[in-house]
């Protein structure tokens, strides 16, 4: 896949671009309204991670003109301002997605999948981990075949852990993946313990062990 | 973690809130008339009993004078006719051996013309004419002169009444008038709110000292309202802008939690500071929502049924806590407000209710009537229950509150009239806070 990730933060760009460059991704960067402009003009990307406050320009602007190509990229907007008029602005533009900061790298990396399934695949919408297959449009959970039955939020987990695979999450993330806003309710995660053990029996059951525990208390969803 | 005790945060606006230093207030115009009634009444006392004290005088001395100068008529009279008499009871002369000083009295003789007995001044004394010594008494009448005396005075007390009415109505009127942009300014300042973006609008006058209250007012309020726009302005920006620091601290732990690098104990500390970022966003978050509150950001007030929002937020926090939740709805509430905002203040009084709860006691949600109660138990009441609504109050020294989550609940409830309360029920040991709701 090829990133084009538009923020004029040059530590956040970095950041970003090294954590998305796994999984032989292919992540450019542009620090501003016009180098972004330029590359967006002379290459084609799967997704484009777009700031809207980019120090010369507008990313709307930017996301405008690049619906007006009609070019065939799936667009998550950044923004420091969580104002809901902002989100419908950039939704309304045709941007796919809409993140706000400060966001998890998991939780991006969660989106840009989501993004690039409904994009990409059309009528395809299983996911396939080893012997795990999920189905995103019925919402539901295979392992060689057979139905597991998850809650709401086991099965949400599941789709998190595998699209975010072979990395570290820590608790803070998976919370407020899980919960969004509502994660800042309770300020200590245990309650995550529950569901993360409920779907670990769930799948270890049907001989699927692929939750490890990582430094302790952090969790890493690997095929051995 | 301190304990920011004796410091109200909110400044107080509210003029019903401010001591009254003395309870007795007269109004203006009462106050004007009332000085002028005592005024007017004094001077008409005074004025009456001094008049009635001089006119009594003169007509006496009047009275007097005719007596001496009719007894010195009756004296020569005598010299000319020695036996005169006189014209009882008014003048009368009778031969006598005794020598008298002049007397004056006044005395009662029976008035066989008018058959009643009348008052007469009465003066009597010797002189000797002619070697004869005579003694003679003329008398006038009092009654003709009381008379006078109490028509000039009621006379002048009913005129003075008169022109102190006239002059009363005249004066209250006048300053009504006078008075009149004072009390349009006035209550046009009770209904400016710091809040509206609107200037103090206060009628021109052409009376100097009015016009320099209003200008003074209008700098006042004006500074007071820029002042409040950009603490407003700040506390936003300040929030906005540290979102993208945020970011970036937030992005690097994960990209090194990525590498395959660190230990266990870098992990536990890395995971720390996530935590405490997840604490900073939390309080901006929290600043932003009630600087969106001010900013009357939220415009989707609807019809919504209170039980439902609670229900549903009871429901999303059986995910998030080992704590039970019981609620009890007796009546049913609806209110008209935004939804998202609904759902922040229930959120906020249950996780309030859920962080300080003691021991593992269910917490309780009562609807009941107009008001919704959420109850948990308790070790004692508060020692400073009336800032507990206030920004950054802790009363707990538990240190991963932000001292926002309440603050929030009062800010939504003043923004839609609602009436939030907290009490200790002491034999029960719980802490109720509770909403009220307009019915």
């Amino acid at each position: 896949m090829k990133y084009l990730i538009a923020e004029d933060e040059k530590e956040l760009q970095q950041s970003i671009a090294t954590y998305l460059s796994h999984e032989a991704n292919v992540c450019e960067t542009a620090s501003d309204y016009h180098e972004a402009s330029e590359k967006l003009e002379l290459y084609e990307y799967d997704i484009v991670i777009l700031d809207i406050n980019l120090v010369t320009g507008s990313g709307l602007d930017l996301l405008k003109k690049l619906k007006k190509q009609q070019k065939k990229c799936g667009v998550i907007i950044i923004s420091a301002n969580s104002s809901l008029d902002n989100k419908l602005e950039g939704l309304d533009l045709g941007a796919d997605d809409y993140i706000t900061k400060p966001f998890h790298l998991a939780e991006l990396n969660s989106r840009i999948k989501a993004v690039l399934r409904r994009g990409q695949f059309g009528g395809d919408n299983t996911i396939n981990f080893q012997e795990i297959k999920l189905d995103t449009m019925a919402r539901s959970a295979y392992v060689n075949g057979k139905a597991i039955t998850l809650t709401r939020k086991e099965y949400d987990l599941l789709l998190f852990f595998i699209t975010n695979q072979g990395r570290v999450l820590s608790k803070a993330i998976i919370a407020e993946h899980l919960w969004g806003d509502d994660s800042d309710l309770l300020d200590n995660f245990d309650f995550i313990y529950v569901h993360i053990n409920n779907l670990r029996k769930k799948l270890t059951k049907e001989g699927a062990k692929y939750i490890q525990t990582a430094y302790g208390s952090g969790y890493k969803f690997i095929a051995d | 973690m301190q304990n920011i005790s004796k410091r109200p945060t909110e400044v107080v606006i509210n003029s019903s809130q401010i001591k009254n230093s003395n309870p007795n207030k007269t109004k203006l115009l009462r106050k004007a008339s009332k000085t002028f009634l005592i005024t007017s009444i004094v001077i008409m006392i005074l004025s009456g009993i001094a008049l009635y004290i001089y006119t009594r005088y003169l007509l006496q001395n009047e009275i007097e004078e005719e007596l001496y100068s009719n007894k010195d008529r009756v004296e020569r009279l005598l010299k000319n006719n020695p036996d005169l008499v006189g014209i009882p009871p008014i003048m009368m002369a009778e031969k006598t051996e005794i020598s008298e000083e002049n007397v004056l009295i006044d005395t009662l003789i029976f008035d066989p013309l008018q058959d009643e007995v009348e008052l007469f001044r009465q003066l009597s004394g010797t002189r000797n004419i002619n070697g004869q010594e005579y003694k003679i008494t003329v008398r006038a009448m009092v009654i003709e002169s009381e008379d006078i005396l109490s028509a000039i005075v009621l006379t002048f007390l009913s005129i003075i009444f008169l022109a102190f009415i006239f002059l009363f109505y005249l004066n209250k009127s006048r300053n009504e008038k006078l008075w009149q942009p004072f009390f349009v300014n006035l209550e046009r300042l009770k209904s400016f709110t710091l809040k509206s973006d609107k200037p103090l609008d206060l009628n021109d006058s052409d009376i100097v000292e009015f016009d320099e209250l209003n200008k003074q007012m209008l700098a006042l309020t004006s500074k007071v309202q820029a002042d409040y726009r950009n603490l407003k302005q700040f506390t936003e920006d300040v929030s906005h802008e540290m979102q993208t620091p945020l970011a970036i601290m937030q992005a690097k732990i994960e990209t090194l939690f990525d590498q395959q690098n660190i230990n266990e104990k870098q992990y536990e500390q890395l995971s720390s500071l996530q935590f405490d970022i997840q604490r900073l966003k939390q309080l901006n978050n929290r600043l932003i929502l009630l600087a969106k509150i001010d900013n009357n950001q939220f415009t989707a007030d609807e019809n919504i049924s209170i039980n439902e929002t609670l229900k549903q937020s009871i429901d999303n926090f059986t995910e998030i806590t080992q704590t039970r939740i019981a609620l009890n709805g007796k009546d049913e509430i609806t209110a008209i407000m935004d939804k998202a905002l609904a759902s922040i203040l229930f959120n906020n009084l249950l996780t309030n209710a859920i962080k300080h709860n003691f021991g593992n006691q269910p917490i309780s949600v009562v609807i009941e009537k107009n008001h919704v109660q959420v109850i948990n138990a308790g070790t004692d009441g508060l020692s400073n229950p009336e800032y507990i609504f206030d920004r950054f109050y802790k009363e707990s020294k538990k240190p991963d509150s932000t001292g926002l989550g309440l603050s929030i609940v009062k800010k939504i409830c003043d923004f839609y009239g609602f009436l939030p309360s907290y009490r200790f029920h002491e034999s029960s040991k719980k802490h109720i806070f509770q909403i009220e709701f307009d019915t």
